[in-house]
Parts: structure tokens; sequence; C-alpha cells
């Protein structure tokens, strides 16, 4: 019976976990792509802005970025004379802090899915006498899609798992209702065993879909 | 017609081709043959640019390409290429595949392409495959969707860079056989190719080209029959 009240209260929170998550991918995604653009550029700034945003991302924990823009980005308001908080808006800090975070990773998904394009595919198109944007279009986005969407999909569902470090940022999340529960109720085995159930119940069925896609996609590909 | 002057292409240290001046005559067969690593893969690709050359000149119809302000994509559309490993796109239909730059470059309407690409897979024995995917095909079969693609621009040259080297022995006739038919047909063709026996039967001329140069060039009964350096001599004892 204490499961199903952990559950339930887990449960709460999964509309916030779901709405970061998704907004958070789309973030991610957008200015992934602008990054792992700005590392296949042939100018050498782009290249070095690329590289460098993608490394400080991935070398530091998502804890540590949430905690900077949730506290350090005010303090550093207020300290050059201004004012802003997050408070009533601490959904939006943790959009910004997980997209962001995310956006490296998938920079990288999306620069290895262009790249592993063979160039033997670029070779043909050009020498037919397409241009660089027909050969882009027609050849090598939709054989990177197949590459690139499963990976996207992985990253969605880290992401998923990812937000549960908002729950330190006073996001009501599932993790965050898991841990107000617990420290009313002192039932802390059964708040966090839900909470991981919850967190189960979208995981396991979305990494089959993932897995789905992959197999489809590698069908059609062989050549 | 083809004309290159003093053609040179470095990769880095690597001097790959060390200058070669020569002719391709309009509905000449001319097959490049010479050791692994001799820089006749290069030379064929430098023809489309998909090499630049480090130095030297490339002139097609009269036209120099290797130099500014050129488009580059019209000059390729009239030089159709076929790869070692086929480079099909696996995305499309064989069909798909054969239509596509027409299409796309403005060459024909989509009626058009699919009505000469039918036509061009049945030239090359492929009329009941247009709508597989390429995976399903042989390596032969792939090898004659790969030319019927690029004689689908109506090209006045066809390059041809090792088309049988990566197939099984017992599918490179067939391939052979579709280029023999290019041949007679009176297409001007420039191949690279290790195979001896062929180059004798089809080429107007050969090209012997070592260390980035051409060593002997010749009829196919002077660089056979009548071989006159040491290298060329060497290079036949072992793959005759």
């Amino acid at each position: 019976m204490e499961y199903l009240i952990g559950i339930e209260k887990a449960f709460t929170g999964i509309g916030t976990t779901l709405e970061i998550t998704v907004f958070a991918v789309i973030l991610g995604v957008l200015l992934g792509l602008l990054i792992a653009l700005m590392k296949l550029s042939k100018l050498r700034i782009l290249k070095i802005i690329g590289s460098v945003y993608v490394e400080v991302l991935r070398g530091t924990p998502l804890l540590v970025q949430a905690l900077i823009w949730y506290a350090g980005l005010p303090s550093l308001i207020g300290s050059m004379g201004g004012s802003f908080t997050w408070r009533g808006i601490e959904v939006v800090c943790g959009i910004l802090a997980c997209g962001i975070n995310s956006s490296a990773y998938v920079a990288e998904i999306i620069r290895a899915g262009l790249q592993a394009v063979d160039t033997g595919q670029i070779e043909a198109a050009r020498s037919l006498g397409l241009t660089h944007h027909k050969t882009m279009r027609f050849i090598v986005i939709p054989q990177a899609t197949r590459i690139i969407l499963p990976a996207l999909g992985n990253e969605f569902i880290t992401l998923i798992k990812e937000t549960a470090v908002l729950s330190i940022i006073a996001i009501e999340e599932i993790t965050r209702k898991g841990i107000l529960w617990a420290s009313q109720s002192y039932t802390f085995w059964y708040a966090y065993i839900g909470v991981a159930i919850v967190y189960l119940c979208m995981t396991i069925p979305l990494s089959r879909v993932v897995a789905y896609a992959e197999r489809r996609m590698a069908v059609s590909d062989r050549s | 017609m083809i004309e290159v002057k003093n053609l040179h292409k470095s990769f880095g240290d690597l001097h790959v081709l060390r200058g070669i001046t020569e002719t391709i005559e309009d509905g000449e067969v001319v097959c490049i043959i010479g050791p692994s690593g001799s820089g006749k893969s290069t030379f064929l690709r430098c023809l489309n640019l998909l090499e630049e050359p480090t130095e030297g000149e490339v002139i097609i119809d009269g036209q120099q390409i290797n130099t500014k302000g050129v488009d580059l994509n019209k000059v390729r559309q009239k030089l159709g290429m076929v790869f070692q490993n086929f480079n099909l796109f696996p995305h499309m239909t064989t069909l798909e595949n054969v239509t596509l730059a027409p299409i796309q470059t403005g060459l024909m309407n989509a009626a058009e392409a699919k009505e000469n690409a039918l036509r061009l897979l049945s030239r090359v024995g492929l009329q009941d495959k247009a709508a597989v995917y390429p995976s399903s095909l042989s390596g032969g079969q792939k090898q004659r969707a790969a030319i019927a693609r690029a004689l689908a621009m109506n090209p006045e040259v066809m390059l041809f860079d090792e088309p049988t080297s990566a197939l099984d022995p017992e599918m490179v006739g067939e391939v052979l056989d579709v280029m023999k038919g290019l041949a007679q047909g009176g297409m001007t063709m420039a191949i690279v190719t290790h195979e001896m026996n062929f180059a004798r039967e089809v080429a107007d001329r050969i090209l012997f080209i070592d260390e980035g140069i051409v060593l002997e060039k010749g009829t196919p009964e002077e660089i056979f029959d009548h071989t006159k350096t040491e290298r060329a001599k060497t290079f036949f004892s072992k793959v005759l």
C-alpha cells in the first residue's frame, strides 16, 4: 500500500518533468543543430566557438550548470546593480539549464551523423552535377537522419532522467515530489522506490520505441 | 575532348601526379593501367575535379575548368563517373537513383527522366529492378545501375574508376559487357582498370602510368606486345 502512495506522490510531478524535458529537447535540438553546423564550418573561428561550447557543457556536471543558472546568474545581475529572480518561473530556468546542457550532446550527435555519411555518396552526387546544396538536401541529410533520429530518441530518454537534478532548485518535478513526501512522512523507502518506478514507466516504453526505430531505419540502409 | 597539360597533384608531401600531358579525343576509349598507388585514379578524379590539381590545366571542350569562375556543376554534367564502390544512394530505389540528377539539374522533367531511366535500365539489363533498393542488388547489378545513373545525364564522356575491382569474379563479365556496348556505341571513355584482357579488347589507346607520370602510351598492341620499359614489362609479367 505504501508503495502505491509513493508512486502516486511521485506521479504528481510527471507533468512538470515532461514539460521541462520536451521543451529542453526542442531547445537542445535547435541549439545543437546550430553548434553542429558551426563545428563543421570551414571558418576557424566558428569551429573554435563550437568546440569550446561543447567542451564546457560536457565537461561540467549538469547540477553545477543548474546552480549557476538558478542562483549564480541572479546573484551576478544583483552585483551589477540589476535585479533578477527565477521565483515563479523556476521551470523556465530548468528548461534553459537542461536544454543548453543537452544541446552540447545533440550537437555531437548531429555532427557525427552528418560525418557518418560516406564521402563516396557526396562524390557520386557531385559527379552527377548536383550542387552542394542539393547534395545536402537529397543525399546527406536523408541518410544522416537515419543515424541521428534514434540517437536523439536516446537523448530524450536521458534527459527525462537528468531533469531529476532540478529537484535541487525548487522545481517540483518527480524527484522533488518524492523528496517532499519522504521528509513529511519519513517513509523514505516507499517514496524513492515510487519515484524510481515512475521514471521506469516512462523510460522502458520509450527505449523500446527507440530500439524499434533503430531497427527499422537500419533495414533499408544496407547497401 | 579532354586535354590535360602538365597536371600535378600533391596530397601534403605526397607528390602523386608529377606532370601529365594528355589528350582524349571524342569517341576515343582510353584505358589507364599501372601498379597500385601509381596515380591512375587520382588522374581520373582530376578530370572532373573531384580532386583539385595542384598545378596544370584541365581543359574540357576548349574550356579550362580548374580555374575560378567556372560552373563546375555544369561541367560535371558532361562527365559521367562510375566508382569502384558503386556509391548508389541506399535510401532511393534504383529508378530514383537514375532519375534524381536529371530532374534536380533541370535537364528533364519527371516524366522524361523516368522514361529515360527505364530505357537505360533495360539497356543495362535491369528493367525488372527499377523499384527495388540497392541493398537487394548484387554487386554486378549495382555497378550496372550506377552506369545507368551516370548515363542518365547524357554525358559526353564516361569516366570509370576501377569499375570491376570490388566485384566477385563471376560478376565482372556482366559489367564489362555493358561497358563494351558503350564503347561500340561511340562513347568517349576513360577507364582505370586492372582487366588487361578487357583493355586490350576495347581500348583505342592505353596509358601506362607509374609514379605519377605516363610511362608508356600507345595502342594495345604497342603496349602489350612491344613493351618498351622494364617497369612495364615487370608489371605485365606479374598481372598477365
